[in-house]
């Protein structure tokens, strides 16, 4: 072999391996510890203690979505929506055929349809990736507290085995355990009425979510969930994206309930008239 | 194994705060934790926090105030008959399987055991309590499902009354039942939030006195009410003003208590501080269900839907 190719072969495989080398350091699930520099509590546990957020858009359209117009035309760019690369591993989302349907249609009527849209309780994964802060608290007993700054909503995750959940709920039950450093939680006993976007994604009764934290670094945590909805999709599917540290300067989760800012919007037509009705303007609606 | 070595964890930990708690110079059991009984001191956590983990509530007999012949409580309950009179909570069912305490009042202080309220807020409470039908702000942040606020949220309720009390490095955590509230409570000595952030909640800031947490709050917002629960008899639907300031104390005294008090004063509202003392009882069994309460909130527009039926009949001269 000509010394010039074997040069040539030598570099293109030290780059393969060192590609793969950066690809299974990237992967949560290729390996189950993480880098030297994870922070880490008293009993050698990822620390994951802090207020994380997610920077992307997937709250939007958890799929590749272009920009687009707001739905009020008065608000012009400022609640434009941003374009966003999907989250969803092949970005494919497996519905059955009636499930797509439904949720073109939610799509097609997000305002009237959103829970969101209502101050409803988020559900999960979707109360991860919400445009606010939440917050974990790891204890010195097992439970882990997630805070989440919408809604005042929160869940404490029980660690190790529980029973299972008594009834559905919004948020469902999360029960943790630690596979060497990824927090995986695993979510049942959901009702039926939480989304997973403001898209019209969403599920059935039946759901169950995994979910995975898998701390890269001391300032960011690889987040999957991978859900299950054998009423409404025809396999599992994986969403993954990075959740990074809040460090402004005193951070804190602030108060944000939205009840207060939906209750004209629900029950203002039963309010006692008084004449002195304040008035909406005239802002007109794109869509739906 | 690794549950046998937390254990031995577990027991070296106790072993060492014994060993600190009773060592001469200790000055870590000083102030409110004289309250506690003698020869018991709390757990610590593993960042050295007095231990107040666990699932907690706080069911009572004790009437919230010293009940008074100018008292109108069918006003206060919505109840018309007057059934709720001087009592706690006890005629809903959650509390009938339990042992309540029952004292004089919650109000202990001033000793009347009565809140010293302005007359303009009576009278403000009176109008909104009266106009429920018409709107609704005049409903109390409960009923709106915003929040049972803060102190109101440990004011007894009669039923969802779990609280469930998480402590990690820096922080204590209250998990409310009641309209899912986790309150997050920072003990690092940062300073409270800017003025021009007002709240329902409040801006909590912990520090430990003793073995006593000592909860700081301000930044309400003028919406609120310092008691939602019918529970609260006179108390309920008084309205609060920017410049709400509570000062709460957690102490364990023992295994199975905490001592809860909260200390409040509105120079708007109330005439002079008052506080409120009630006992959290550990029930490491209680199970919090979820209390989605603004998702399932049929009652406030049931309400109003009825009063706009009202005042329709009225109109057409049917009624």
């Amino acid at each position: 072999m000509q010394s010039w190719l074997k040069g040539a072969t030598i570099a293109l495989a030290s780059a393969a391996i060192a590609l793969a080398g950066a690809r299974l350091m990237q992967d949560p699930a290729a390996g189950q510890t993480s880098g030297a520099d994870v922070l880490r509590t008293a009993d050698g546990r990822p620390n994951l203690n802090g207020i994380w957020q997610a920077v992307g858009t997937a709250h939007w359209n958890l799929q590749d979505h272009q920009a687009r117009t707001g739905p009020v035309l008065e608000l012009g760019a400022t609640f434009a929506i941003p374009a966003g690369l999907s989250v969803v591993e092949g970005n494919d989302i497996p519905y059955q055929a009636w499930a797509a349907a439904k949720q073109r249609e939610n799509y097609d009527n997000w305002l009237a349809r959103d829970p969101e849209v209502k101050c409803y309780l988020p559900g999960l994964p979707r109360a991860t990736y919400m445009p606010y802060p939440f917050q974990i608290l790891q204890t010195g007993s097992s439970d882990i507290l997630m805070a989440y700054e919408y809604a005042s909503a929160s869940r404490v995750i029980k660690m190790g085995k529980t029973e299972p959940p008594p009834v559905d709920t919004w948020m469902g039950q999360s029960v943790g355990r630690w596979e060497g450093d990824t927090l995986v939680v695993d979510v049942t006993g959901f009702n039926d009425q939480t989304w997973f976007d403001r898209a019209g994604n969403f599920h059935s009764e039946a759901l169950h979510v995994v979910e995975r934290f898998t701390p890269a670094g001391p300032d960011r945590i690889d987040y999957r969930a991978t859900i299950e909805d054998p009423k409404v999709f025809t396999r599992p599917w994986t969403i993954r994206m990075p959740l990074y540290r809040r460090h402004d300067e005193n951070v804190q989760l602030l108060e944000f309930k939205c009840v207060e800012f939906v209750e004209e919007m629900m029950y203002g037509h039963l309010r006692k008239k008084t004449g002195n009705e304040k008035s909406f303007g005239t802002a007109r609606l794109r869509w739906p | 194994m690794r549950n046998r070595d937390l254990m031995s964890r577990a027991l070296v930990l106790a072993i060492l705060t014994i060993a600190l708690a009773v060592s001469p110079g200790c000055t870590g059991n000083s102030g409110a934790s004289a309250e506690a009984a003698e020869g018991w001191t709390p757990a610590r956590t593993p960042d050295g926090q007095p231990d107040l983990q666990g699932m907690w509530t706080n069911y009572t007999a004790t009437p919230f105030e010293v009940f008074d012949e100018s008292d109108t409580p069918g006003l206060y309950s919505g109840d018309p008959d007057g059934s709720a009179r001087g009592t706690g909570p006890g005629f809903l069912t959650d509390t009938t399987d339990r042992t309540l305490t029952k004292g004089r009042s919650l109000v202990v202080d001033p000793p009347s055991g009565r809140v010293p309220i302005m007359a303009w807020a009576e009278e403000r409470r009176n109008f909104k309590l009266t106009h429920i039908q018409d709107d609704w702000e005049n409903h109390t942040p409960w009923e709106r499902c915003i929040t049972r606020g803060v102190p109101g949220g440990l004011f007894p309720a009669g039923y969802g009354s779990g609280y469930q009390i998480l402590q990690g490095p820096g922080y204590v955590s209250i998990v409310y039942e009641m309209i899912h509230e986790a309150r997050v409570i920072p003990l690092d000595g940062r300073p409270h939030i800017g003025k021009g952030i007002r709240t329902w909640n409040g801006d909590s800031r912990g520090r430990w006195e003793g073995d006593t947490l000592v909860v700081d709050i301000t930044n309400y917002n003028d919406k609120g009410s310092i008691a939602t629960n019918v529970a609260t008899q006179r108390v309920r639907a008084i309205p609060q003003s920017e410049e709400l300031h509570v000062v709460e104390r957690f102490t364990r005294v023992d295994e199975n208590t905490i001592n809860y008090e909260a200390t409040i004063e509105d120079p708007k509202v109330f005439t002079t501080p008052w506080k409120v003392a009630i006992p959290l009882h550990r029930e490491p069994d209680y199970q919090i269900f979820e209390y989605a309460c603004h998702e399932g909130n049929l009652g406030l527009p049931n309400t109003l839907s009825a009063g706009r039926a009202r005042d329709k009949a009225a109109a057409s001269g049917t009624r």
